[in-house]
């Protein structure tokens, strides 16, 4: 489903030599299995060709010739081959399976780790479908093309090598004329490809857009109904359904067309052998069982022809994705180390925007030459409108993203002097949409620390408050927490967070506050949580309750990526802005929640 | 509308039977004949291959080798080439025939599921899952169709090469014919076997696959988190775990493919080999031609290869035959029925409603959802619900468009009752604005439009998006009108949604109206031009609010306090506020907060004096 919203882009991919080969070059370290399956491939394809001729013989060496010990001699050499061939069969499907195994495993390994080395910038402006479709469904493709693709060309190949050498050994003017049809046959297998790979495209753009129809008609029932729109929806569905009708039925017929073509085109091979052949016999020249074996190696040869044709439809697709795949590979992390990055020790001491400009579009600032000196230990809180610029100034601390101009300091050094790794690990951070892994909640809060002893684990739950609700939990801190920890609620899943930024130790503390309000209880368990890991560390703060603003030691109403107003919560109330509409807002939001007045209204709880 | 009709003709209902089989043969209604012809074009096909092999015999007993017969040899190449041609003619014909059945049938289906759905009533749709239902209109009509496309058609084209070859062989030699399918059972039953098995392990490869994506987008979707704790080495341990498990479970895969295809190889090269053998010895002996042992090479591979493939066919098969129930049991659901109904009247409805002694509960809960509901209310008149979650103001409203029916009791509109009108009639007549609108992925026209079905001019919609206050939002982007909404779209906010909603209700110009007034989503000053907005929706028109403030009920002419279905209060804001009762604690709760707020700000005022520890915290416990 996830791919639904993408129309893959259109495949007009030159033959591209270099990607070629770098897709090539993926199988290097496995080269010893590509000869291994390729060989015993060819040698598959030479017995088949080799099992013809020998029936060729049992007819005119054993029938014609009336000679039984010589029938059962051909035969035994054959059962033989039989067995000896079906072992090479194991070979090369057990060779090129997992080998096409093992080169998806590699590929989705490098494309992981480049995503972890990737900056935040390039997940900004990259859907996470996207992303998804490279790692999952381009992997397949290309290395489908590395194996099949090239086992299925290459045993081709050989098929119409060995049967063209068989032919033309049992009778050469024979063979020269069949074989001067197979250009022909080839062209016409190509084309008739192509034209089906288009259409399946086609088939598969309306079958995206059918599928979203179905999602839009389910998901807005209520819509529909209220405003009685039900035979207009159907009469734009039949549309759709039509064209799915026209795409499908035409790939459909194209398909079915494709290989009565080629036989008809080889029946004229086969008439050609039955006369000509005929006229040879006749002159001794051929035996029956030289007919019989051309006849045979026709449907040889033409039988891998599709598969050529296929092959070749689909690696235009394959190099479009893995063109797709190399982009990713070859993406530039936008933040990284320098060369001559350290590690300070320690993130203590002030912190200090000095002239900050930050953008990620380059006509749409977001922070302009933006200053500010934070003391260590000291506690801010952003406050004010979406948009306005309060996530960035976080994330330029985190060092998610670099100023595009100026200078941040942390205790007087220019923090990009610093290691990543340096930084990183001595921040925590809780976000306002609390994510976790699938799995215990045990696993969730240790991803602070990974080396946390059970006890530490349960001392950070306990000191973010999160303690009591988990062991209530009949399976403890072993309970899963469910895909995106969708099994707890908003509340819980804060309190874990926290544990986790609890457990990290950091020396600066950043939490984008929730929104979304949870019962009271949690609520006092998270503030108090918040202040443990607040007390003694510098904090950043997106904040929205009133407890958590009133807490700061400064408080920081950001606007259209500027201060606007910066204060203690008196002195901003008194100026009756900004800060003064922001809060008496705020308040009476949250005491109606304290009084339960939304209780007695309905009101969904925001 | 022609094309609707003609969609909506189709009754997929009648598909219904215990037997699968005889279900779908019914869902080709239409089609049957060109799905005959497809088999029987195939059959015949199969007659013409086998022909091929029978004038090879001709040809190796009759013409090879004697000079005679040198002037019928053109003949023979022209017999090789007609009948390749037919047969190639044939295998066309049935392939096209099968896929025309195969889509003409899926668009129906598709048609009629996408109908049937939209039609099912609302006590289905809040049940249903969305993604599973999805999946059933998508992933199993697509089963279906290559159930009719290939695998019908496949089983019955191995079944022709058998059948025609085999008899060929029999007329040939009964003794060799014979001999020739000792060995076919076991591959069939090998071929069953191992498709079955292997499908499992395809699963479980697939299964592996939905793990493996779950890490990737946990982590892609987590990545400020993966990076916030410097986790990429941990998070890659994890993905290496998963990525191998895939690794593994598909070796395992091609193991098995590995080992099938050999052994079935194995078994089918030693049957025709033995066959081989046998007719060579008999055509030593004298007792079948060299053409016929010719014939009988040729025919015994296409009797024993095709078997090998039977097996994956049947269980391909299986799982379309599940794929067809999981669809059919959408279609067993009853529709709602929009047009049922003996009070149509010509115009629009004037909008009095009462409202006597109702009752409701759900058809599968015994609880009631509403009781004893009794008021009234006329033309032009605005009630409004007040209550908390779960009191019934949704479901009260709910009634009026015949979303649910009543069980008990009387609801009137002018007069008549409720149950009278017909459902389409009664939503043309209503306008609702919900608490959680819903736009579809379309350009911003086309949702203030939906539904209204008649033309309307750009003055008209503009004129609407100016009364609800959305006209210069909409015109602050790039594209205007015509910017898309939702995923490829721009994302509006809850605020905006909600006047386009406003914006499209003013167009549909309802004789009554329903608004959740839940604006706490958005800031302030988009509130009051909400509210403007909604004054205007509200002029002339029955109105019935489900208010989560005091601020919007208080202008109303009738207010219902609800609690537990059933009504507690019921009267004017001036009534009201001098009862005991939830209402006058709610306005009291409301002055009381704005008192207290006063009091902080004035605090805050004082200079010099420090903000004395939030009052909101009196009541959490301060241990630090």
């Amino acid at each position: 489903m996830s791919d639904q919203y993408f129309d893959e882009e259109d495949f007009n991919t030159q033959f591209s030599k270099k990607t070629v080969l770098r897709i090539l070059s993926k199988t290097v370290p496995y080269w010893h299995w590509v000869t291994g399956f390729l060989a015993t491939v060819v040698a598959v394809s030479f017995l088949d060709s080799y099992f013809t001729y020998l029936s060729k013989r049992i007819i005119d060496e054993g029938i014609l010739a009336g000679n039984k010990s010589a029938l059962t001699h051909i035969v035994t050499i054959y059962g033989l081959l039989i067995v000896i061939q079906a072992g090479m069969v194991f070979g090369f499907i057990y060779l090129a399976g997992v080998l096409g195994e093992r080169v998806r495993y590699d590929l989705r390994k490098e494309l992981f780790h480049k995503l972890q080395d990737l900056s935040l910038s390039y997940y900004s402006r990259t859907h996470v479908g996207w992303i998804m479709s490279r790692v999952t469904s381009d992997t397949e493709r290309v290395s489908d093309l590395v194996t099949w693709g090239l086992l299925d060309v290459t045993w081709a190949a050989a098929n119409i090598v060995t049967s063209a050498y068989f032919m033309l050994r049992i009778n050469w003017r024979l063979g020269v004329i069949v074989l001067a049809i197979l250009p022909l046959i080839i062209l016409v297998a190509i084309q008739f490809r192509k034209k089906i790979l288009h259409e399946f495209r086609n088939v598969r753009r309306v079958n995206s857009r059918i599928t979203s129809a179905y999602n839009q008609n389910i998901t807005g029932v209520r819509v529909v109904k209220a405003l009685g729109r039900e035979d207009a929806n159907l009469a734009e569905f039949g549309e759709l359904t039509s064209d799915m009708y026209r795409a499908s039925y035409r790939a459909a017929w194209l398909s079915a067309l494709f290989l009565p073509t080629v036989q008809i085109i080889s029946a004229f091979a086969l008439g050609g052998v039955a006369w000509y052949g005929g006229l040879q016999a006749n002159l001794g020249a051929l035996t029956v069982g030289g007919i019989q074996a051309f006849v045979s190696y026709i449907t040889f040869m033409m039988w891998p022809i599709q598969d050529i044709a296929r092959v070749y439809a689909e690696m235009q697709q394959s190099i479009a994705s893995a063109e797709r795949m190399f982009s990713l590979l070859d993406s530039e992390p936008e933040v990284r180390d320098r060369p001559d990055a350290y590690d300070p020790g320690s993130l203590q001491g002030d912190i200090e925007f000095d002239h900050v400009t930050f953008y990620y579009d380059e006509d749409k600032p977001v922070l302009q030459d933006f200053t500010l000196k934070v003391r260590r230990g000291e506690t801010i809180a952003l406050v004010g409108p979406t948009g306005g610029g309060k996530s960035t100034i976080v994330n330029l601390v985190c060092r998610f993203y670099e100023p595009r101009k100026g200078v941040i300091r942390i205790g007087g050094v220019d923090y990009t002097r610093f290691s990543l790794q340096a930084i990183q690990s001595r921040i925590g951070v809780v976000l306002q949409t609390p994510h976790l892994f699938s799995g215990t909640i045990r696993e969730n809060i240790r991803y602070g620390r990974l080396d946390a002893s059970d006890e530490e684990v349960e001392k950070a739950a306990q000191l973010a408050g999160a303690h009591d609700f988990i062991t209530a939990f009949e399976k403890g801190y072993e309970s899963e927490v469910g895909e995106g920890g969708n099994l707890l609620s908003t509340g819980q899943k804060q309190l874990i967070s926290l544990a986790r930024a609890v457990l990290a130790q950091p020396e600066i503390f950043i939490m984008d506050e929730a929104t979304s309000s949870v019962d009271t209880l949690t609520e006092t368990l998270i503030q108090k949580g918040m202040e443990n890991l607040m007390r003694g560390r510098t904090s950043f703060i997106i904040a929205h309750r009133l407890s958590t603003i009133k807490r700061a030691d400064r408080i920081l109403v950001i606007e259209d990526g500027r201060i606007v107003e910066m204060g203690t919560h008196a002195e901003l109330l008194r100026l009756r802005g900004h800060y003064y509409n922001l809060y008496t807002r705020q308040f009476r939001h949250e005491k109606s929640e304290e009084l339960e007045l939304y209780k007695l209204l309905g009101a969904q709880a925001v | 509308m022609d094309a609707s009709t003609e969609l909506a003709a189709f009754e997929l209902k009648q598909a219904l039977s215990a037997n699968r089989l005889r279900g779908l043969w019914r869902i080709m209604q239409g089609y049957r004949l060109s799905y005959i012809t497809a088999n029987l074009s195939l059959g015949l096909a199969a007659i013409f291959k086998t022909a091929t092999f029978m004038l090879l015999r001709y040809f190796a007993d009759h013409v090879v080798g004697r000079p005679e017969a040198t002037p019928i040899l053109p003949w023979i190449a022209v017999g090789f080439v007609a009948l390749a041609t037919i047969e190639g003619t044939l295998t066309f014909l049935s392939g096209r025939l099968a896929a025309y059945t195969a889509e003409n049938v899926t668009r129906k289906v598709r048609n009629y599921l996408y109908d049937h759905i939209q039609r099912l009533s609302f006590a289905y749709h809040s049940k249903a899952r969305t993604g599973e239902l999805i999946e059933r209109v998508t992933s199993d009509v697509d089963a279906m169709r290559r159930f009719f496309s290939e695998q019908a058609i496949g089983v019955g084209r191995i079944f022709f090469l058998f059948t025609i070859n085999f008899t060929a062989l029999l007329y040939l030699n009964v003794r060799l014919a014979l001999i020739s399918v000792v060995a076919l059972p076991i591959v069939l039953i090998t071929s069953i076997f191992f498709f079955k098995r292997v499908t499992k392990v395809y699963e479980a490869y697939q299964e592996q696959e939905a793990v493996l994506s779950t890490v990737l987008q946990e982590n892609l979707t987590g990545v400020r988190v993966v990076k916030a704790f410097a986790r990429q080495d941990y998070e890659k341990a994890k993905f290496e775990k998963e990525n191998w498990g895939k690794f593994l479970k598909g070796r395992r895969f091609f193991l098995m493919h590995s080992a099938f295809w050999p052994i079935s190889d194995l078994i089918c090269g030693t049957q025709m080999l033995v066959g081989f053998l046998v007719g060579a010895w008999m055509a030593i002996d004298g007792q079948i031609t060299v053409g016929a042992y010719l014939a009988y090479a040729g025919l015994v591979v296409w009797l024993i290869w095709p078997l090998r493939n039977l097996g994956r066919l049947i269980v391909q098969t299986s799982t379309g035959m599940v794929s067809f129930g999981r669809v059919m049991d959408i279609v067993k659901e009853e529709r709602e029925p929009l047009d049922a109904g003996d009070f149509l009247p010509e115009g629009d409805v004037r909008g009095d409603i009462v409202f006597r002694h109702v009752c409701f509960e759900y058809e599968d809960d015994d609880s009631s959802v509403l009781e004893d509901i009794t008021f009234e209310c006329k033309a032009g008149q605005a009630v409004a619900l007040l209550g908390s979650t779960g009191s019934g103001k949704t479901s009260l409203v709910n009634l009026l468009p015949r979303f649910h029916d009543y069980t008990s009791g009387s609801i009137t509109l002018d007069g008549v009752e409720l149950k009278r009108y017909p459902r389409k009639y009664l939503r043309s007549q209503i306008g609702i604005v919900e608490q959680e609108p819903f736009l579809f992925s379309r350009t911003i026209r086309e949702n203030i439009t939906y539904g209204v079905g008649r033309q309307v001019s750009q003055e008209e919609i503009e004129a609407a998006a100016r009364a609800a206050a959305i006209h210069d939002v909409i015109l602050s982007f790039p594209q205007g009108y015509d910017t898309l909404v939702g995923e490829k779209g721009v994302t509006l906010s809850g605020g905006q949604k909600q006047r386009v909603t406003i914006a499209r209700t003013l167009i549909k110009n309802p004789r009554i109206l329903i608004l959740d007034d839940s604006t706490s989503s958005v800031d302030t000053e988009t509130e009051a031009e909400i509210r403007s907005a909604l004054e205007q929706l509200m002029k002339g028109r029955t109105t019935f609010i489900i208010a989560h403030r005091i601020q919007s009920v208080m202008n109303a002419d009738l207010i219902l306090v609800l609690d537990k279905g059933r009504i507690v209060q019921k009267g004017t804001h001036t009534d009201l506020v001098s009862q005991d009762g939830v209402y006058r604690q709610i306005y009291e709760i409301q002055t009381r907060i704005e008192s207290e707020l006063e009091k902080e700000i004035h605090q805050a005022d004082q200079p010099g004096e420090r903000t004395p520890e939030p009052s909101l915290e009196t009541q959490s416990p301060q241990p630090l």
